[in-house]
C-alpha cells in the first residue's frame, strides 16, 4: 500500500503530473460546462417532442425531417452561403490592412494601429449591428450621401433587409478576428527571406506571390476559420438587418426552442450545423495543407 | 510613393470600422425621436430618460454582478491554464488546451442552447448564476491568451532563482510570479468584464426573467420611440468599454516594461 | 614531489545517470569536487553540462546514482534546502525589485535583523564593485552589472558551493576577460567552491583549478589545466583543448612503461609512461604534438639535442604576434601546424620556402 502511495506521489511530482494537476481546474470546468452540454444536445437530438413531453426513445426522426424538409435545407445552405461570403469579404479586405501594418508601419506605431483596429470590436455588439441598420436604411447616411453626390436618383432599397446587409455587417463585426491572425503570420516572416527572393531576381510582385503569401497562408487560414465558424451561428445580425431573405439557421434554432417549443428539433439543427461547419473547416485545413505544404 | 495606396486604403478601412461608433453619439444627443438624418439639434433629454427607467437599473445591476463574477472566475481558471500551458509538458497537452480554447471559435448559439438543454434536462431554473457560468466559459480563452503572454514573457529562471535562494514554491509564487504577472491579471479581469458586459446570446438564452443590459437593450430595439434612449445608453456603454480597454492596454504595456521587454503587438 | 594532500571533497558524484525520456543525458558521472576549488565543466554544446549543474543544484532529479554534498546524500532534498546557490545564465535578476532588494532576496528566511541585513547587502555589493547601486531599478542595469548583482545575491548566503552556468557568455569579449579576472579574485577571497559551466576552453584553462571535460554525458578527462593541455588522454580531448598535430607512428617496443616509437617524418623517439596516457602496445599508433612544440630553425640556429627534420612551407597565416605555418615534413603523410612567435629581425617565411624543423620528444603524447 505504501508502495502505491509513494508511486502516486512520484507521479504527481513529475513534470507531467504537475502539469495535469495545474490544468485540471479549467479542464474540469470545460468538461462540465462544454463537453457535457454538447453531449446533452446530441442526446436530445435523438429524442422527439410530443406536445408537452419529450419522448425518450432513440430515433433518427428529427434528422430525417431536418434533412428532407426544404425549409431547413434552404436555411442551412443560406447560412453557409452567407458565412462563406462574409469569410471571403472579410479575409480579402483584411489582408491588405494586416500587410500594411506589418510591412509599412514603423515598429513603434504597430501596437497603436492594432489597438485602433480592435477598439470597435469591444463595443456593444448589439448596438453596432443596430447602427448598421441605421446606416443602410432607406433614409440613412449611405443613401443620403449617394443622393447628395448625384450618383443615384432615388434611395437604394436593396441594401437593407437582405443577405447583403448581413454580409456587410458581419464583415464589420469580424474584421479584427481576420486581421490579427494574418498580421501575426506576416510578422513571423523573416524579412531576409524577402530580400533573398529579390536578390535572386524576383520582382516585388512575384516575391509577394512566391514568398510572402505562401508563408502567410497559415494566418489566412486561421482568419478564415475564425470568421466562418462563428458567423454560421450568428443570431443577432440576421434578425436586425437580414429581413426575411437573410434569416439564418440560428434564428430557426431559437424559434424551435422558444417559439415552437420543439427542443429536440432545435438540438438536431444545432448538431447538424456544428457537424457541417466542422466538416467544412477540416476540409479547408486539409486543402490548405495540400496547397502550401512542401511539394514532394 | 510605395505604400501610399495602402495607407489610403487603411484609413478608409478604419473609417468603415468606426462608422457605427461615430454615429452613436450623434443620435444620442439629437433632439428628434427618429433615428435618421438630418439631425435636429442638441439635447440631453435621452440621457435624462435613462435615469428614471427602473427596469434599466435592474438590468444594469444584473450585468454588473455577472461581469464582476465572470472576471474573477474566468481569470482564476485562466491562471491555471496559462501556467500549465507555458511551464509544463504533459500528455495530451495540445488537445486539452485546444478543448479549453474551443469556445473562442464555437458559435455562441451552440454554447447557449447546449447549456440551456442541460438546465432543462436537470430541471433547473436559469438565473444570474447560469449566465455567470456560461460567460466564464466564453471568457476563459481570452483570459488564457492574455495570461499566457504574461507567463511566457517571464524568464523561467526567475522562479528557479527564488527557489535557489531558499524560498518555497508557494512563497516564490507570492514574491516573484504574482507581482510579475499582475499586470496581465488586471488586463484579463478588465477584458473578461468587458466581454461579459456586452455578451448577448448566452444571456438571451439563459436569462429567464432577470435580463442583463444587452437583453434589456434588445427588448427596447422593438419600440421605435425608445431608440433615442437606446442610443444614449449605447454611447455610455461604448465610452465605458473604450475606457476599460485603454486601462487594460496600459496595464499590459506596463507588464511588458516591468519584464524589460519591447512591445510587439496588441491583445490576442 | 608534492606532499600536500588535496583538500577533502565537498561534492561527491557517484555514477550519476539522467534520462530525459529515452534520451540518456548523463551517463555515469563520477567525480569528487574539492573544498574551495575552482572547478569547471567544459564540453561542447549538448554534452550535459547544464544538466549536471542543475542536478547538483536540485532542479533536475537524477535517474540513478548519488550526489553527496558536504557529506549528505542529496536525494529528495529540494533546491531551496541545498547549501548551493546558482548564478543563472540569464542572471535571473528580479525585474520588479531594486538592486538591493535583489541582493537581499535570500536573507528573508534568515534570522538576521534589519540592520544586519542592510550591512550584509552593502558588503556584498561592495565586494562585487557595485557600492552605490543599491537603489537602482534592476531592469536598468548593463549585462556586466547584472552579472555582479547575481553574484552578490548568491554569495551573500555564504553557500558551500556556488554554481555558475555560462555566466560570461552574454558579455562582450573585453567585459568577459575583465570578469574572468574578477571572478578568480572573488573566489580566492571568499574561499567558496565554484563550479563553472563553460564551452569556452580558454576560459576554463584561465580560471580553473581543475577541469572536467565532458562529451555526450560522460567525463572524458578530469585534471588540472596544465595536465589537461600537456597530457590529454584521448585524441578527442586533445582536439577540443587547443590545437594538436597528429602523425602516424609505430610503437616498436614497450618496457617498464617506456615506449620506443618511430614517428613518420620525424624519426625515432623514446616516450615515458606519462606520455602514454592510454598505455602503449606494440603496433600502429599516433603521436600528438602541439604547434608550439615544433620550431622552425632560422639560419645559424641548431636544434638543442640535435633532433631535426626537413619540410616545405605550404601555408602561412599571420596573426601579428604569432605566425602559423602549415609544413609538410619530408616522409610524413600529412601537414603539421607550427606556431612561431614573431620577433624583431626574424622574417616571416613564404609559401614554398624550405623549412628546417626542430622537435622535442618530451612534448609528444602517444594515442593508440
Ligand atoms: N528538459 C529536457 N528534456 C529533454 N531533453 C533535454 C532537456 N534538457 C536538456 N535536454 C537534452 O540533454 C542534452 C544535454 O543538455 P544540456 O543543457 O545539459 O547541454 P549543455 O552541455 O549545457 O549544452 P549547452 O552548451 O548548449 O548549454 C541535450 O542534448 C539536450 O537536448
Ligand atoms: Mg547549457
Amino acid at each position: 500500500m505504501g508502495e502505491s502511495h509513494s508511486g502516486l506521489r512520484r507521479a504527481l511530482r513529475s513534470e507531467a503530473g504537475k502539469g495535469l494537476t495545474i490544468v485540471s481546474p479549467p479542464l474540469v470546468y470545460s468538461l462540465l460546462l462544454l463537453a457535457a452540454p454538447l453531449a446533452t444536445i446530441v442526446l436530445l437530438s435523438f429524442w422527439t417532442q410530443q406536445f408537452l413531453t419529450i419522448d425518450r426513445t432513440f430515433t433518427f426522426a428529427n434528422y430525417e425531417e431536418a434533412l428532407s424538409d426544404p425549409l431547413y435545407r434552404e436555411l442551412m445552405f443560406r447560412s453557409l452561403r452567407i458565412s462563406g461570403m462574409v469569410t471571403l469579404v472579410t479575409v480579402v479586405t483584411a489582408f491588405p490592412i494586416a500587410y500594411f501594418i506589418s510591412f509599412r508601419v514603423a515598429p513603434n506605431r504597430k501596437s497603436l494601429w492594432l489597438f485602433l483596429i480592435t477598439i470597435p470590436f469591444w463595443t456593444s455588439y448589439l448596438i453596432r449591428v443596430f447602427l448598421w441598420r441605421v446606416i443602410l436604411a432607406y433614409d440613412g447616411p449611405v443613401n443620403g450621401t449617394l443622393l447628395g453626390l448625384g450618383i443615384i436618383d432615388e434611395p437604394l432599397g436593396f441594401i437593407l433587409y437582405n443577405a447583403n446587409a448581413v454580409v456587410v455587417t458581419l464583415a464589420h463585426a469580424f474584421a479584427p478576428f481576420a486581421i490579427l491572425p494574418i498580421f501575426v503570420s506576416l510578422e513571423r516572416i523573416d524579412r531576409s527571406l524577402l530580400e533573398a527572393a529579390r536578390d535572386l531576381g524576383e520582382s516585388h510582385a512575384m516575391t509577394f506571390f512566391r514568398v510572402t503569401l505562401p508563408l502567410a497562408m497559415p494566418g489566412v487560414l486561421a482568419a478564415a476559420l475564425i470568421v466562418f465558424i462563428p458567423t454560421v451561428g450568428d443570431y443577432v445580425t440576421p434578425r436586425l438587418v437580414g429581413g426575411s431573405g437573410g434569416t439564418m439557421i440560428a434564428n430557426m434554432i431559437y424559434a424551435q426552442i422558444f417559439d415552437l417549443n420543439n427542443r429536440p428539433m432545435g438540438a438536431t439543427l444545432a448538431v447538424l450545423a456544428m457537424g457541417t461547419v466542422a466538416v467544412i473547416s477540416i476540409g479547408l485545413i486539409l486543402l490548405t495543407r495540400l496547397w502550401t505544404g512542401p511539394k514532394r | 510613393m510605395r505604400g501610399g495606396g495602402l495607407k489610403v486604403y487603411a484609413i478608409l478601412y478604419l473609417a468603415f470600422l468606426y462608422a457605427p461608433i461615430v454615429l452613436l453619439p450623434l443620435f444620442a444627443f439629437n433632439d428628434g425621436t427618429v433615428i435618421a438624418f438630418p439631425l435636429q439639434g442638441f439635447t440631453l433629454e435621452w440621457f435624462a430618460a435613462l435615469l428614471d427607467t427602473p427596469a434599466l437599473h435592474e438590468a444594469t445591476l444584473n450585468s454588473l454582478i455577472i461581469a464582476v463574477s465572470v472576471a474573477i472566475l474566468a481569470t482564476s481558471l485562466g491562471l491555471f491554464a496559462a501556467r500549465a500551458a507555458t511551464r509544463y509538458k504533459f500528455p495530451g497537452k495540445p488537445g486539452i488546451l485546444g478543448f479549453i480554447m474551443l469556445p473562442l471559435v464555437l458559435p455562441e448559439v451552440i454554447v447557449a442552447i447546449s447549456l440551456l438543454a442541460v438546465l432543462m434536462q436537470l430541471g433547473l431554473d436559469s438565473g444570474l448564476w447560469t449566465i455567470i457560468l456560461g460567460h466564464s466559459l466564453l471568457c476563459m480563452p481570452f483570459s488564457i491568451a492574455i495570461l499566457q503572454g504574461s507567463f511566457a514573457n517571464m524568464d523561467q529562471s526567475l522562479e528557479e532563482a527564488a527557489i535557489d535562494l531558499g524560498e518555497t514554491p508557494l512563497s516564490t509564487f507570492r514574491l516573484v510570479t504574482f507581482p510579475l504577472v499582475l499586470p496581465g491579471i488586471i488586463a484579463s479581469l478588465l477584458i473578461c468584464f468587458t466581454i461579459s458586459l456586452d455578451e448577448f446570446i448566452i444571456a438571451f438564452f439563459l436569462s429567464g426573467n432577470e435580463p442583463t443590459l444587452p437583453v434589456y437593450l434588445w427588448g427596447q430595439l422593438r419600440f421605435p420611440a425608445r431608440l433615442p434612449v437606446v442610443m444614449a445608453l449605447g454611447t455610455i456603454l461604448v465610452t465605458l468599454s473604450v475606457l476599460l480597454l485603454v486601462v487594460a492596454e496600459f496595464f499590459r504595456r506596463r507588464g511588458l516594461k516591468r519584464a524589460g521587454l519591447e512591445d510587439t503587438g496588441g491583445f490576442l | 614531489m608534492k606532499d600536500t594532500t588535496p583538500p577533502p571533497a565537498i561534492i561527491t558524484l557517484d555514477d550519476v545517470h539522467k534520462y530525459y525520456g529515452d534520451y540518456h543525458a548523463l551517463r555515469g558521472i563520477s567525480a569528487e569536487i574539492r573544498q574551495g576549488e575552482f572547478f569547471s565543466l567544459l564540453g561542447p554544446s549538448g554534452c550535459g553540462k547544464t544538466t549536471l549543474l542543475r542536478a547538483i543544484a536540485g532542479f533536475e532529479d537524477i535517474s540513478s546514482g548519488h550526489i553527496q554534498l558536504n557529506g549528505r546524500n542529496m536525494e529528495g532534498v529540494p533546491p531551496n534546502k541545498r547549501p548551493t546557490n546558482m548564478v543563472f545564465q540569464s542572471y535571473a535578476i528580479f525585474p520588479h525589485l531594486s538592486v538591493a532588494q535583489n541582493v537581499a532576496f535570500g536573507l528573508r528566511r534568515t534570522s538576521m535583523s534589519g540592520d544586519e541585513k542592510k550591512r550584509a547587502v552593502a558588503e556584498a555589493l561592495e565586494m562585487v564593485g557595485l557600492k552605490d547601486y543599491g537603489r537602482r531599478a534592476a531592469h536598468a542595469l548593463s549585462g556586466g552589472q547584472r552579472q555582479r548583482v547575481a553574484l552578490a545575491r548568491a554569495l551573500i548566503l555564504k553557500p558551500k558551493v556556488l554554481l555558475l552556468d555560462e555566466p560570461l557568455s552574454a558579455l562582450d569579449k573585453k567585459m568577459r576577460e575583465q570578469m574572468q579576472v574578477e571572478l578568480i579574485k572573488l573566489q580566492r577571497e571568499v574561499g567558496i567552491t565554484f563550479i563553472l559551466v563553460t564551452h569556452d576552453q580558454e576560459e576554463a584553462l584561465v580560471m580553473s583549478d581543475r577541469i572536467a571535460v565532458m562529451f555526450e554525458g560522460e567525463i572524458a578527462q578530469l585534471d588540472d589545466p596544465e595536465l589537461l593541455y600537456r597530457r590529454p588522454n584521448s585524441r578527442r580531448v586533445a582536439e577540443f583543448i587547443g590545437m594538436m598535430n597528429f602523425l602516424p607512428a609505430d610503437v616498436i617496443s614497450v618496457s617498464d612503461g617506456r615506449a620506443e616509437v618511430e614517428v613518420a617524418g620525424l624519426g625515432r623517439a623514446e616516450l615515458d609512461a606519462a606520455q602514454c596516457p592510454g598505455g602503449a602496445i606494440v603496433g600502429a599508433a599516433r603521436i600528438g604534438l602541439r604547434p608550439e612544440s615544433l620550431t622552425i630553425l632560422f639560419e645559424g640556429q641548431s636544434p638543442e639535442g640535435g633532433r631535426s627534420a626537413e619540410g616545405v612551407v605550404e601555408e602561412v597565416v599571420y596573426y601579428g604576434d604569432m605566425t602559423y605555418y602549415d609544413v609538410l615534413i619530408d616522409g610524413a603523410p600529412n601537414k603539421v601546424s607550427v606556431s612561431m612567435r614573431n620577433m624583431p629581425g626574424r622574417r616571416v617565411l613564404e609559401r614554398g620556402a624550405p623549412a628546417h624543423l626542430a622537435w622535442d620528444p618530451r612534448a609528444m603524447v602517444l594515442f593508440s
